[in-house]
């Protein structure tokens, strides 16, 4: 037996022993307040901040008062732990190759000048955000409800970059690689893969946030932007674009960012379900930006509720608030101006009338009818993705 | 005229400007880890590739995860961890960073 096997067979042994507690997993709230960390990041204010190598910081949810995030509190994620420091604007290109009729080499300039500039307002989620709320705690970053923001992104279609090149009709697949890289060699590098089909004209390569260069943490000079789709297949500092006719194996779309393949995307702790299927698009969530957890406030003062909702783009039709621990709920005021992939900002008035703690809860309704559930309700996954609970925050009423 | 040539040639090579001068610089965040036996293998192994703070915001867990957690560095990410230091981390990290339970 090999010494690893013995180890397992002994693990597996002593929980026969103990007994393990057969619990299904539970959900509650993620974590809420954090610190921000006292350092700051390159053109970052000082944010919640995981790791440094790889650079993983949170918004704090303050932020999220706003329609659009800026870009020095916006999250940052990262995969690898070498990130280029240094970038020659002038002399970057992005490389696109495989299955085309003409290669291309393009540059920055070539980018701005000579393709049709597009911008697009969308939310950029990790698919992991709120980790947090998953017990028993699943593998990753135990983010709160910050690895979120939403952003003007300007650029170029990809689709108008790939005619360029002329696909060729075996053509099947793209792949997308940035510029990060990791320590050793052998390490895969953090390639996505999309198939043509889910790839449509809103899909852009995108050189501008918020009207400003993108930032460094946030794949300065060009990055994929995939509207409706989890953060994971927006690839940062994007540097080459390879058509495909097969599907390559690839870690970080093989084993990460993956629910399980049922209709409730669930699993238990005890029983993982055995097949898997990538996370894609984004279901309905909101998130509640003032008042924070623990504000104090006087009785039949006017408070304002504030806060983001957003889905994958079918829209955001409702926003409901309840102050009462979801007995009853009442309409937010909407902006209308939002378009389909943006945040959708709310606000709600609301007088306090009660002394003591108070939940107020926020729950989105998109164009489609699905709404969030409460916490609770959410479905436990091995990968802790895709958390959209109802949004609670705990007020003082003095 | 010569003034004329000198704005068309500066039009045609105009630069794209960065809006950071220079290179970057990630700070280094010294995150508090704890001290202990096996640690030297974590310091050893695993900071090559990420950061102390990647380890302690994984939450608590078992010590399944922790050692699938380390095989999986080894199996997918390539890194070059002996059986022996495998065996030390995963000891440190559910002595440390672990939440009780074996599974």
């Amino acid at each position: 037996m090999q010494r690893r096997d013995f180890l397992k067979a002994s693990i597996a042994a002593s929980a026969a022993i103990i007994g393990t507690s057969a619990s299904a997993g539970v959900t509650t709230q993620p974590i809420d307040n954090r610190e921000v960390s006292k350092i700051a990041f390159p053109e970052k204010k000082p944010l919640i901040t995981y790791s440094d190598r790889p650079p993983l910081l949170e918004s704090p949810r303050s932020v999220f008062t706003q329609a659009i995030t800026p870009n020095d509190e916006f999250f940052v994620r990262w995969h690898l732990p070498e990130i280029p420091t240094h970038i020659d604007p002038n002399t970057y290109t992005i490389k696109i190759d495989g299955l085309v009729n003409q290669e291309l080499n393009i540059t920055l300039n070539d980018l701005k000048n000579n393709f049709e500039q597009v911008e697009v307002v969308a939310v950029l989620q990790c698919g992991g955000n709120s980790r947090s709320a998953f017990n028993p705690t699943p593998g990753g970053v135990q983010w709160g409800s910050g690895a979120m923001g939403c952003a003007k992104w300007k650029g170029v279609r990809l689709s108008d970059l790939l005619n360029q090149a002329g696909l060729k009709k075996e053509a099947h697949w793209i792949g997308f690689n940035g510029q990060d890289t990791a320590a050793y060699y052998e390490t895969p590098n953090f390639v996505r893969e999309l198939e043509i089909e889910e790839l449509d004209d809103h899909v852009i390569v995108a050189y501008e946030m918020n009207g400003e260069d993108l930032p460094y943490l946030n794949g300065y000079p060009l990055r994929l932007v995939i509207p409706g789709y989890y953060s994971d297949s927006w690839v940062k500092m994007l540097s080459h674009i390879t058509v495909t006719d097969k599907y390559k194996s690839l870690f970080f779309m093989d084993i990460a960012y993956r629910v399980p393949n049922n209709e409730t995307e669930s699993e238990t702790p005890e029983e993982k379900f055995p097949t898997t299927k990538p996370i894609t698009v984004m279901n309905v969530k909101s998130v509640i930006g003032y008042p924070l957890n623990g504000t104090t406030v006087y009785l039949n003062s006017h408070v304002v509720i504030r806060g983001v909702a957003f889905d994958d783009g079918h829209g955001i039709k409702d926003v409901l608030i309840s102050v009462d621990d979801g007995q009853t709920w009442e309409k937010a005021e909407l902006d209308n101006k939002a378009g389909r992939y943006a945040f959708k900002t709310f606000r709600f008035a609301y007088k306090p009338s009660t002394y003591g703690k108070i939940n107020i809860m926020a729950k989105a309704v998109n164009r489609l009818g699905k709404e969030q559930p409460f916490a609770k309700d959410v479905l436990w996954n091995h990968g802790g993705y895709k958390y959209n609970g109802i949004d609670v925050v705990q007020i003082h009423v003095i | 005229m010569i003034q004329k040539i000198t704005l068309i040639t500066t039009l045609a090579v105009s630069a794209l400007f960065a809006q950071v001068k220079d290179d970057i610089a990630v700070p280094y965040i010294p995150y508090e880890i704890k001290m202990g036996k096996g640690f030297d293998a974590v310091q050893a192994n695993c900071l090559m590739c990420h950061s102390f703070g990647y380890i302690i915001n994984q939450g608590p867990q078992s010590k399944e995860f922790w050692v699938k957690k380390t095989e999986k560095m080894v199996v997918h990410f390539k890194a070059p961890i002996s059986q022996e230091d495998q065996d030390k981390i995963n000891d440190y990290l559910y002595k440390y960073y672990g939440n009780g339970e074996l599974k």
